[in-house]
């Protein structure tokens, strides 16, 4: 085996690393912030995709206003998700939450099977076939383009919970609900910017992708599938831990992948949470939690 | 007092005459269309009567029923294609198999809380959807099983019984949903049941009175995993074919609306919405798709207006009459 394969499928599991983190992130934000699990995060990186396809091949934008738009959109989604379904949630539930979520995540992946039907689509743009070579190593600049994509997300998120006013009011809510109240935290403000950052993300994270894999309908359920289980190993409501657990795992996939059946990179995921869960609950990354 | 007693023989009365009205429908008619909507009614009273006994009693939200359930389907139907068993063996085997991983799924995650058991589910069903597809030596891929054996049971002293007509398999699953049913009352209404609800409403009190939460909780899944796997077992050579659809979410969606619609924790609520929601999207003819829009409709309005379903709404009714001042407050998490 040489060693510039290797060093393609490291590349290749940093991409979809860096795509799993962008979902995932956003997931264990809003769950930080609000202590909702968002069954319907899936369906917004699905949305952002079709969304994606739709002004590049309908409307024949190109790549980056594509990209701005679908985020920009997807921020306004958020914010108008959170303030007519989840805000009426505030501390009642968390199985109303899920089954809340899970209700919208039917009706928009069903609505779009409905409307897109379930063939998968391919999304062609004038990069699609332009490659970047470095030595033995061959990577799509579309790809390259993600990465970058994500990276970018990344700081900006980091600048936004560590540097700003907002950002340190979002930690402060999801460490402790009542402290945070009591120091004159609006949750209701905070929880809405952190439901908009999260879909967000998710909306970018199908934007980015929806030039490199197919696009359909179904495509969230198996990508928050895989959220699902980093936000457990990265320790549920921790941003950061979901970031390395999500790289992580997209590299191992990769690896992985590139050595053995499919079966076994499917099942990676799962294995892992359960391990985690058995020997560290609180996750990774979690503070201790009481098992 | 005197009152409850009379509504329980009522009731009692009004359920052998059900009964009995449902195991005489064959000598009515042998339309194929009405027998097939009784399986289906019977298939699904028992997954909706576990998810009921997981999410109604015990409080815990569970996504992995359908994994159960075609977890029981493929391992009966992989034991009697491959390895010969017979039929009631194989569908045993698939809900031991069933019930062994949701104590294994239960144990690691309802550690944590009840938060990480629902993530686990869901990723445990989705996971099975994915297995099922991609290992192809084990499962046939996409394929699936096709052609499943017509099923034989031989009993003690020469008799069998070939299903090999729709009423056969009427009976059968008729029969099964009607044990299912049964295991679950007795145990909805015993010691611990209420154990069950009390954990659900106050956890830390409830251990405070020498409840261990954990086992009860185990207790619980475990037995709604045995039961919705040994449906599968038998459901599948119904079908004739098992394949990853098996997994489908589509049978996730329809046991929650059952319950959610029938009230969480309501035995007879959820039964009845199980008949109900088998007989009518199926007469208004909804294309699957639709119907799936529908339901996430009706989820989310259920979440936002009426938590309860229509047995919660019944069970303030109740609370209201017994403190016989007008209940102003929502209903007890």
């Amino acid at each position: 085996m040489d060693i510039s394969f290797l060093i393609q499928l490291l590349l290749n599991g940093l991409v979809i690393g860096v795509i799993y983190a962008l979902i995932a992130m956003g997931l264990s934000l809003i769950f930080g912030v609000l202590e909702i699990v968002n069954f319907a995060h899936g369906e917004f990186y699905m949305l952002g995709a079709v969304a994606a396809y739709f002004l590049t091949t309908n409307l024949s934008i190109g790549y980056w206003p594509t990209i701005a738009l679908v985020t920009v959109g997807a921020l306004a989604v958020g914010f108008i998700l959170y303030e007519v379904l989840l805000a009426s949630l505030r501390g009642e539930g968390f199985e109303r939450s899920i089954l809340l979520t899970l209700g919208l995540s039917m009706v928009l992946q069903n609505g779009a099977v409905f409307l897109f039907t379930t063939t998968p689509k391919m999304m062609l743009s004038p990069l699609t076939y332009s490659n970047v070579i470095m030595g033995d190593v061959r990577m799509s600049v579309l790809r390259l383009y993600a990465l970058g994509l994500g990276i970018a997300a990344f700081i900006a998120l980091y600048f936004i919970l560590y540097r700003t006013q907002v950002g340190k009011a979002m930690r402060g809510v999801s460490q402790n609900r009542e402290a945070a109240l009591m120091v004159g935290i609006d949750p209701r403000s905070v929880s809405r910017l952190a439901v908009a950052i999260g879909i967000g993300l998710s909306g970018l994270a199908g934007a980015a992708l929806a030039p490199i894999y197919a696009v359909h309908p179904l495509m969230g359920f198996s990508f928050v599938f895989k959220a699902f289980a980093i936000i457990i190993i990265g320790g549920l409501g921790n941003v950061s831990g979901a970031a390395i657990a999500a790289i992580a795992l997209g590299v191992l996939e990769s690896l992985i992948g590139g050595f053995l059946p499919t079966v076994m990179v499917d099942g990676l995921a799962f294995a892992a949470m359960m391990l985690i869960l058995l020997i560290r609950p609180q996750g990774l990354f979690g503070r201790g939690v009481r098992v | 007092m005197n009152d409850q007693r009379m509504s329980g023989k009522m009731r009692a009365a009004l359920v052998v005459i059900g009964l009995a009205l449902l195991f005489a429908v064959p000598s009515f008619t042998r339309n194929e269309y009405v027998l097939a909507l009784g399986v289906s009614f019977a298939t699904f009273a028992v997954l909706s009567g576990g998810l009921n006994l997981v999410y109604g009693y015990a409080g815990l939200l569970s996504f992995a029923q359908v994994g159960f359930f075609g977890l029981g389907a493929y391992a009966a139907a992989l034991l009697v294609t491959d390895v010969n068993w017979p039929v009631w063996a194989g569908a045993l085997a698939g809900a031991l198999l069933a019930a062994l991983v949701g104590l294994g799924i239960g144990y690691s995650s309802l550690r944590l809380s009840r938060h990480a058991f629902a993530i686990v589910t869901l990723s445990f069903a989705l996971l099975c959807m994915i297995i099922s597809r991609d290992w192809v030596s084990l499962t046939r891929g996409a394929m699936g099983i096709p052609g499943l054996a017509v099923p034989q049971f031989n009993f003690p002293g020469g008799l069998s019984w070939r299903l090999n007509k729709p009423t056969d398999f009427y009976y059968l699953l008729l029969g099964l949903a009607v044990v299912c049913q049964a295991v679950i009352y007795a145990v909805v209404t015993s010691r611990i049941g209420r154990a069950l609800k009390a954990v659900k409403m106050n956890e830390p009190l409830a251990q405070s009175q020498g409840i261990n939460p954990l086992r009860y909780k185990l207790m619980a899944v475990t037995l709604s995993a045995f039961m919705t796997g040994l449906m599968g077992g038998f459901f599948v050579f119904y079908l004739t074919i098992v394949d990853p659809s098996i997994f489908d979410f589509y049978y996730t969606e329809t046991m929650l609306i059952m319950v959610i619609l029938g009230g969480a924790g309501s035995f007879w609520g959820v039964l009845f919405s199980s008949a109900i929601l088998t007989v009518l999207p199926d007469m208004l003819r909804f294309t699957t798709d639709l119907r799936m829009v529908l339901y996430g409709f009706i989820l989310i309005i259920a979440m936002l207006v009426f938590p309860g379903g229509i047995g919660g709404w019944f069970e303030r009714r109740r609370i209201e009459r017994w403190r016989k001042v007008p209940y102003g407050g929502r209903s007890a998490p």
